[in-house]
C-alpha cells in the first residue's frame, strides 16, 4: 500500500494470529481477575489520578459555555425562581420547626424506651460534571472524590428522595449508581402498610421494579415506598418510588410491579451525599463450643 | 500517499480518547461513535507494520480504564477487531470506497457484538436495538471524515 516503506511486503515480528492469541489471553485473564478478585483497583484509582487533569481540560470549554449561558439567564426566570424558592423555604422553615419539636419528643420517647439513639448523619454536596460513559448503564460521574473524604457505599439523595449509591470512588471524583441501574437494590418499606421488601433498578427504562411478592400482595397503584433504613446506608423514611403500574397474571406467582424514581434522576446537578452510618453493636455471639459435625443447622464457624 | 510516522498516530489516537473523554449526555452520548477504534482501523488498514494489534489492545485497556467497566472488555474486543482489520487489509486496496465503508462498519458491529456477549457473561441485560446505533454514526463520521482526507492523502502523491 505505501511505497516508501519497504518493508510491507514482509512480515515482520510475530504474525497476526499469535498477536491475537497472546493478547486476547490476556484480556481475558484480566477481565477474570477484575471481576473475581477485585485486585485492580490501585490501578484504576492511579490511573484516574493521571487522567484528572486531561478530563479537566476536556471539560473546560463545556463548563465555560455552562458559565456563560448561566450568567445570560434572563431577570424574568430569575425572578420566578426566586418566588419559587422563597415559598418553598417559607414552607420548609414551618415544616422544620415541626421537625424539632418532632425530635426532641422522639429523643425523650427513645430515652424512656432504653433505645439507642439515633445519630444526624453529616452530609456533603456534591455536583454531577457528567454522565457515565456507558449509555447502559445509569451512573453519574461527582465531583468529590476520596480526597474530600467520599467512601464506597454512600447514599446520594436529592430534596425530593433517592438518587443512588456511591459505588466507586477515585481520588478526585466517584461514580455513583442511580437507583434506575440493574446493579443496584434497595431495602424498602410501602408507606401505607409498612410491607417490607427490595426494589430493584429496572436497567432499560427509568424504572424500578419489586420482584418476588406474591400476585396477592398488598400494594395499589400510587403507594409510595420508603426506605427501611435496615441496611445503615440509607437513613429510613426518604422516598424512593412511587407504584406506577401491577401487572398481575394467572401464570406466574409473582406480581409484575413497576415504580417511577421520585427524585429527580435526571434533573439536577447537585446531589447530596450521606455520611455511612454506623451500624449498631451486634449482639455478642453465643459461646464458641465445638459443635457436632452432624447438625445441619449449626452456625458456620469463621 | 505520504509516509506516516509514529507521532502522527499516536497524536490522532491521543485526539479520538480526548473525544471520547467529552462529557457526552442524553442522545449524544448514545449516538457517540466509537472515536477511538475508527482511529485505530483508519491506521491499522494504512500503515499495519506502525499500528497493529498491540496497539489496538493498549487503546482498548485505556478506554476500560477511562470507562470503568469491567477491565479488558474493550481490549479483548479492540484486539479481536484489529485481528479481522489485518487479516483482510491487503485486500482493501481493491475495493471502492463504498465497499470499504461496508467493510468498517462490519469492523464496528463485530467490536460491538464482542462487547456486548462480554457484558451479558458479566451479568447486564440485553439492550435495546438503540445498542447498535454507534456503529451507524461511525461509518457516517467514516465516510465523511476519513474518506475526506485518504482523498486529500492521494492528491498530494500525485
Amino acid at each position: 500500500m505505501d511505497p516508501h516503506q519497504p518493508h510491507a511486503f514482509f512480515a515482520r515480528g510475530p504474525s497476526p494470529l499469535a498477536r491475537l492469541i497472546f493478547f486476547a489471553v490476556v484480556s481475558i485473564a484480566l477481565m477474570a481477575v477484575d471481576a473475581r478478585l477485585h485486585t485492580l483497583t490501585e490501578i484504576r484509582q492511579g490511573f484516574a489520578a493521571l487522567l484528572h487533569p486531561l478530563e479537566v481540560m476536556v471539560h473546560s470549554p463545556v463548563a465555560a459555555y455552562q458559565r456563560v449561558s448561566e450568567f445570560f439567564t434572563t431577570q424574568d426566570t430569575l425572578t420566578r425562581e426566586n418566588r419559587r424558592l422563597q415559598e418553598q423555604s417559607v414552607q420548609q422553615s414551618a415544616d422544620l420547626q415541626r421537625f424539632r419539636t418532632l425530635q426532641a419528643e422522639n429523643d425523650h420517647l427513645r430515652n424512656l424506651l432504653g433505645v439507642v439513639p439515633t445519630l444526624p448523619r453529616p452530609a456533603k454536596l456534591a455536583e454531577i460534571v457528567h454522565a457515565g460513559r456507558d449509555p447502559f448503564t445509569h451512573k453519574v460521574i461527582i465531583n468529590l472524590g476520596s480526597q474530600q473524604g467520599i467512601v464506597a457505599g454512600q447514599a446520594a439523595v436529592d430534596e425530593s428522595g433517592v438518587v443512588g449509591q456511591v459505588t466507586q470512588v477515585y481520588p478526585f471524583s466517584s461514580e455513583v449508581t442511580l437507583v434506575t441501574d440493574k446493579d443496584l437494590s434497595i431495602p424498602i418499606q410501602v408507606e401505607r402498610n409498612g410491607l417490607r421488601a427490595i426494589a430493584f433498578g429496572n436497567g432499560r427504562e427509568r424504572a424500578i421494579n419489586l420482584p418476588y411478592l406474591p400476585a396477592n400482595v398488598d400494594i395499589r397503584e400510587g403507594d409510595k415506598l420508603v426506605t427501611s433504613g435496615i441496611d445503615g446506608v440509607y437513613p429510613g423514611g426518604m422516598a424512593v418510588a412511587r407504584v406506577t403500574r401491577i401487572e398481575r397474571t394467572a401464570d406466574s406467582p409473582f406480581a409484575h410491579i413497576i415504580c417511577t424514581p421520585t427524585a429527580g434522576i435526571e434533573n439536577h446537578r447537585q446531589l447530596l451525599l450521606l455520611a455511612m452510618a454506623e451500624l449498631p453493636q451486634l449482639p455478642p455471639e453465643p459461646s464458641k463450643k465445638p459443635v457436632p459435625p452432624r447438625s445441619r443447622h449449626a452456625p458456620r464457624q469463621p | 500517499m505520504r509516509p506516516v510516522s509514529l507521532s502522527q498516530i499516536y497524536l490522532s489516537l491521543l485526539a479520538a480518547f480526548t473525544a471520547y473523554l467529552l462529557p457526552w449526555s442524553g442522545f449524544g452520548l448514545v449516538l457517540r461513535p466509537d472515536f477511538v477504534l475508527l482511529v485505530l482501523i483508519y491506521w491499522m488498514l494504512r500503515t499495519p507494520q506502525l499500528c497493529n494489534v498491540g496497539t489496538a489492545w493498549t487503546m482498548g485497556l485505556l478506554v476500560d480504564l477511562a470507562s470503568g467497566g469491567l477491565f479488558g472488555q474493550n481490549a479483548l474486543a479492540y484486539t479481536i477487531s484489529a485481528f479481522v482489520a489485518l487479516s483482510y487489509q491487503r485486500r482493501l486496496v481493491l475495493y471502492n470506497e463504498w465497499q470499504q465503508a461496508g467493510y468498517v462498519l462490519l469492523l464496528l458491529l463485530l467490536t460491538q457484538i464482542t462487547l456486548l456477549i462480554l457484558k451479558l457473561f458479566a451479568g447486564s441485560g440485553l439492550p435495546g436495538w438503540g445498542y447498535f446505533l454507534p456503529s451507524l454514526s461511525g461509518v457516517l463520521l467514516w465516510q465523511l471524515l476519513f474518506s475526506r482526507i485518504r482523498a486529500a492523502g492521494s492528491r498530494d502523491s500525485s
